[in-house]
């Protein structure tokens, strides 16, 4: 444990901290390019000197190369130090480009920050500048070489951390260049987040080109809905357009990064055809009146058939504070069914694994990345949780043995099914089930979970996913003490669906159908198959989708989507995090007079800007029923999430 | 004597009276009668014109960051060549402070003030003015500047062939 003094501060941390992260956990700042937390450093920008003044080591030095020592006494305000950085921007600035005013970076821009702090206002040099021609690189970023300061960090991040081959550094001397061999897509599924790593404007994001700038964002804390394993995320708005995604930090669950299926499907939220007003036999009406109406058709439906003839339906993509809600309902409306899945095979899937996951020890993104032994168990990773196949990419890089096991699907068809920003992505559409995904890790393949020697290992983790469970998990699970577990549930909220349908006694969608007595269905964001509707009279559907069953519905209560509203969902770890409300609902400013201007009109609620979250509908819903009133929707065994702070790791609900 | 200096006061100020009654008036009989205020006078702003032209504001949005009512909004779109242009471009007249924050702000030139300080509107909607009510015809004042002749980014000419800029280098050139 070193101790050293930084600018009169004494200081102890950890062997192997640099001497910038040693000032950064006083919160004594460093300009840097290209040193980055996660992909450590490179030496190359020469802008974080620093004056040792006594120690080991004299002079001035690179603090993101030096180890922190004992004995240390380091100045980040020497003279010598302030001037070896004000002249390290000169220079960096000395090619760059006049064009802030049309870069998308300006505003969040580390270069223009560390312009102005390291002291260099004014340009002296009055030579021409270096130019370089762009590259195409597909339709999600955008490429703009003349910005470049050549701090590594892209070739960094895209070939060492996230195993692509396709894009690199060329050139040398002067001339040294960032991109690919020709124009075309980059392949790499973790491609967006060379827009989050690059310092400057090189890599921005073509998605969101020209939309707004840094100052005007609508921005809060969110969690991923993509697939289960509930990434952090900044959403970005503007004019209430979902402009683009960023990645936010959580250490414990996908470190500094994203994958490109959840950073560039903004689409479905901007989506011109969400349902927006809510709609009785196709009629738009007032919320109060539909709800009015539903509440109607609920009692003539109990009238007609008797009670137990209603089935509410909650899906894995809802929610907790909806989904907490729904037993609830069920009972006020005496439902004949509670569902959170549609299908039997996925609840019966589903149910035995949360369990298991509940009564063991789920496995985080952190504890695959920093386990000694994966087993990866008849499913890829890549295709269905892309950011745990990076995570077992950085285990590997440590020297982490990873085994692969196929069997059941997995040796047929599982992983064909291709999400569609994935299949974009080229790297991907190459990818059979025989394949593995050998691009990211190497792996070692075995015939069965008993060919893998779990015995040896310190941290071992198994994956699987809900879709393609290994049969004998538990008791694995229990001869293997230190074993981890990590499953890839379908879907974002899996986890909810599952815990609730288990302690409710919920019955799958199906199989509340098959019996018959079902006639009216309250569908709240849930996708049913159009087969499980036919010969029902009635649905109504809350939704911020047009799906299928927002179509099919006699009554449409819209909902807002995870982006207008405050919300917990639960991992695939069952770890319980918070997301806030970005945005606004409404049609979005674009939207209104797609030509010209915004209407010249005074309004409290912009056009389509009514739909409260699902979890309000319910509530309201409920008091319609049964007059009880419900303002918080996390109670009973949730309370304890009531403060879960948004920023935290999450809280696992294991522990609650 | 109490009497003498308050007799002294009245005089005194009688005589800045009559003196100021024979002086020539400062005040003017507006609007009948109208003054030329200083060609550097903070008025009504406009949106000028490169010399070739086009466009000179990129919706870079720095006006609307440095205003301090928040009375100018806009949204950036792009043309086929790549100009970075504004869609729409909002000032709300019945809001600006004529502080001249945006203009000394404004790195294409582009927003400007002028003397025009004649804006009343019976209707204060009528105050809400668009990009076509501000976008004059010329460049205004500094009649020479062309944001996109220094930007590098190859929209008024290629890419390399700007006036601070170098041919763009040839990556796989072994030569030193
Ligand atoms: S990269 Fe940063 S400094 Fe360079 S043009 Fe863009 S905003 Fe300006
Ligand atoms: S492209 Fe960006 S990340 Fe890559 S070297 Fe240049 S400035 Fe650094
Ligand atoms: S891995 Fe899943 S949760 Fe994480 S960013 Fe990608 S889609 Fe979202
Ligand atoms: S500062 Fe100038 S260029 Fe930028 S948006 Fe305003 S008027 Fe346009």
């Amino acid at each position: 444990m070193p101790k050293l003094i930084i600018d009169n501060i004494p200081v102890e941390v950890a062997d192997g901290v640099t001497v910038l992260e040693a000032a950064q956990s006083v919160d004594i700042p460093i300009p840097h390019f290209c040193w980055h937390p996660a992909l450590g450093k490179a030496g190359a920008c020469r802008v974080c000197a620093v004056k040792m003044v006594d120690g080991p080591v004299k002079g001035i030095q690179m603090s993101c190369m030096l180890p922190a020592q004992d004995g240390m006494v380091v100045s980040t305000t020497d003279p010598e130090a302030v001037a070896m950085r004000r002249n390290v921007i000169e220079w960096l600035m000395i090619n760059h480009p006049h064009d802030c005013p049309v870069c998308d970076e300006g505003g969040e821009c580390q270069l223009q920050d560390y312009t102005i702090a390291g002291g260099h206002g004014i340009r002296r040099y009055s030579g021409t500048k270096r130019t370089h021609i762009n590259q195409d690189l597909g339709p999600y970023i955008e490429h703009e070489m003349n910005r470049c300061i050549q701090c590594y960090r892209c070739v960094r991040f895209y070939q060492e951390y996230a195993g692509g081959t396709d894009f690199g550094v060329m050139g040398s001397a002067g001339r040294v260049y960032y991109g690919r061999f020709e124009d075309g897509q980059l392949e790499s599924p973790f491609s967006g987040n060379l827009v989050d790593i690059c310092p400057t404007g090189v890599f921005t994001d073509k998605t969101a080109r020209f939309k707004a700038r840094y100052w005007d964002y609508d921005m809060a804390p969110s969690v991923c809905p993509g697939c289960s394993l509930g990434c952090n995320t900044t959403p970005v708005a503007r004019y209430r357009e979902l402009l683009k995604m960023t990645a936010r930090r959580n250490e414990a669950v996908n470190g500094w990064f994203i994958c490109d299926r959840s950073r560039f499907a903004n689409d479905a939220v901007n989506d011109p055809q969400r349902p927006r007003t809510p709609l009785i036999d196709g009629r738009e009406a007032s919320r109060d009146e539909a709800l009015e109406a539903l509440l109607l058709r609920i009692a003539q439906i109990e009238e007609l058939y008797g009670s137990g003839s209603i089935a509410v339906v909650g899906s894995s993509r809802l929610a907790l504070e909806g989904a907490a809600l729904l037993p609830r309902l069920a009972e006020c409306c005496s439902a004949g069914a509670l569902c959170y899945f549609t299908s039997q095979e996925e609840s019966d899937r589903t149910l035995p694994l949360i369990e298991l996951l509940s009564s063991g020890k789920p496995a985080s993104q952190r504890d695959v990345r920093e386990s000694d032994c994966i087993v990866v168990c008849g499913c890829d990773p890549l295709q269905k949780a892309p950011m745990l196949a990076l995570a077992v990419r950085q285990a590997w890089r440590n020297g982490a043995a990873v085994y692969v096991v196929p069997f059941g699907s997995a040796q047929g068809t599982e992983g064909v099914q291709k999400s569609t920003i994935l299949q974009m992505n080229r790297w991907l559409s190459g990818v059979e089930a025989s394949q593995e995904p050998k691009r990211l890790y190497d792996a070692i393949s075995v015939h069965s979970l008993d060919a893998v020697p779990l015995a040896d290992a310190k941290q071992p983790v198994l994956i699987c996913s809900a879709t393609n469970a290994p049969d004998r998990l538990a008791e694995t699970l229990e001869q293997q003490s230190n074993l981890k577990l990590a499953v890839i549930f379908p879907a974002a909220n899996s986890y909810v669906a599952a815990q609730l349908a288990g302690a409710h006694g919920a019955v799958s969608l199906e199989h509340a159908v098959a019996t018959g007595k079902i006639k009216g269905i309250i569908a709240v964001e849930a996708d049913i198959p159009p087969q499980l509707l036919e010969g029902i009279p009635f649905v109504a559907a809350l939704d911020w989708r047009m799906t299928e069953t927002v179509q099919a519905a006699q009554i449409v209560l819209p909902t807002t989507a995870w982006v207008e509203m405050d919300g917990t969902c639960i991992n695939n770890e069952g770890r319980a995090q918070r997301f806030k409300k970005v945005m606004n609902p409404g049609v979005p400013v674009r939207g209104l007079d797609p030509a010209g201007h915004p209407p010249h009109i005074h309004r409290t609620i912009p056009p389509g800007g009514e739909p409260q979250p699902a979890w309000q509908t319910v509530a309201a819903l409920i008091e319609g029923l049964c007059g009880e009133q419900i303002t918080e929707p996390l109670s009973g065994k949730w309370e304890r999430l009531q403060e879960l702070a948004a920023e935290s790791e999450g809280v696992m609900i294991n522990d609650l | 004597m109490k009497i003498l200096s308050d007799i002294a006061a009245l005089l005194t100020g009688m005589w800045i009276t009559w003196k100021h009654i024979f002086r020539r008036p400062v005040t003017i009989q507006y609007p009948e009668e109208k003054r030329t205020p200083y060609p550097r006078y903070r008025a009504r702003i406009v949106l000028t014109r490169d010399p070739d032209g086009g466009e000179r504001c990129v919706a870079c949005q720095l006006c609307s960051a440095a205003c301090p009512v928040d009375c100018i909004s806009m949204q950036p779109g792009e043309e086929a060549d790549g100009r970075r242009y504004a869609e729409w471009f909002r000032i709300n007249f019945a809001r600006c402070i004529f502080c001249g924050l945006c203009a000394e702000a404004c790195p294409t030139l582009a927003i400007q003030m002028t003397p025009d300080f004649e804006i009343c509107k019976r209707d204060i909607m009528d105050l809400v003015y668009e990009k076509e009510d501000l976008l004059i015809d010329g460049c205004g004042k500094s009649p020479e500047y062309n944001f996109y002749r220094h930007a590098g980014i190859g929209v008024t000419q290629q890419r390399g062939e700007g006036i601070e800029e170098k041919r763009p280098v040839d990556v796989r050139s072994l030569l030193p």
